[in-house]
């Protein structure tokens, strides 16, 4: 059973990811980041079935395991597209929203038929297992897509600092999780001390978007660097 | 090049870099798992 740390930061937890979704009503922007909002509703509902599941059966469960794998999968895909919908956003300008909608289903595809390849060795629970495999993979192609999208923030000079704020944000959740992930791998003997991270990592990102959709207006603009004066 | 084969080349490019940076970091029998949430993992997947 968590602790009673691990309570507290799993209700602030929620609070934020609340939160998000009443300032984005408040602000009559839900439907312009309706993937954003569909998200952290899909959270507050996997994290409320998640505790009951928890609190029933117990961590090691299998029926937590199970909620716990299948849940994830589903918040990742969401995930995914909210980053589909942070390119949309990015690149409207260019008028290629047809190009970016082909390029995410072709990916999200790929990266199923991917799975599947790596997956149809094992007949044993295959389904399950592809579940759970794509949900990892997913995530590092969406690591992957944080990074090229802020390298094409940078470079077509984007200004709108609610958009840079939740990809900057989005960017810094994806790898603090892969971070952890990968210091596991290393040391597989600091495992039981970087899972317990999870949960304050697993709170940034709606801490960070609280933020951005409470305290950043909508036409807010970074100011561009000032331009120094060559001397001729 | 047309813009449609730039975007399947884009993909496959991501899907290998996103692929090659999961095996750069992962090791066989490990236990450790990437979530969406933060929630406390089950344990070992297998």
């Amino acid at each position: 059973m968590p602790g009673s740390v691990e309570w507290v930061i799993w209700i602030l937890s929620l609070l934020f990811e609340g939160a998000v979704v009443v300032c984005s009503l408040r602000r009559k922007s839900f439907r312009r980041y309706f993937f954003l909002n569909l998200f952290m509703l899909a959270s507050i509902l996997v994290s409320a079935g998640q505790v009951r599941v928890l609190t029933h059966y117990g961590r090691f469960s299998l029926e937590y395991r199970y909620f716990y794998f299948y849940s994830e999968a589903l918040l990742i895909i969401v995930l995914y597209f909210v980053l589909t919908g942070l390119y949309l956003k990015v690149f409207e300008e260019m008028r290629v929203e047809r190009y970016v909608r082909l390029g995410a289903v072709l990916l999200l595809a790929g990266t199923a038929c991917f799975t599947y390849a790596v997956v149809s060795q094992s007949s044993h629970r295959m389904l399950t297992y592809f579940v759970f495999e794509l949900s990892q993979n997913l995530y590092f192609v969406g690591l992957v897509l944080t990074y090229v999208l802020w390298g094409a923030i940078v470079k077509l000079k984007e200004t709108r600092a609610l958009v840079v704020q939740f990809v900057l944000s989005l960017g810094v959740y994806f790898s603090a999780f892969a971070a952890s992930y990968a210091i596991s791998n290393l040391r597989p003997d600091l495992y039981s001390y970087v899972y317990r991270l999870f949960p304050i990592i697993g709170c940034l990102l709606p801490l960070a978007w609280a933020y951005a959709i409470w305290r950043v207006p909508e036409d807010a603009r970074l100011a561009p660097a000032r331009l120094a004066v060559a001397p001729r | 090049m047309s813009r449609k084969l730039s975007v399947v080349l884009f993909a496959m490019l991501v899907l290998a870099g996103a692929m090659g940076l999961k095996t750069a970091v992962s090791a066989p029998g490990n236990p450790a798992v990437v979530t969406a949430t933060g929630a406390p993992p089950p344990g070992p997947w297998k």
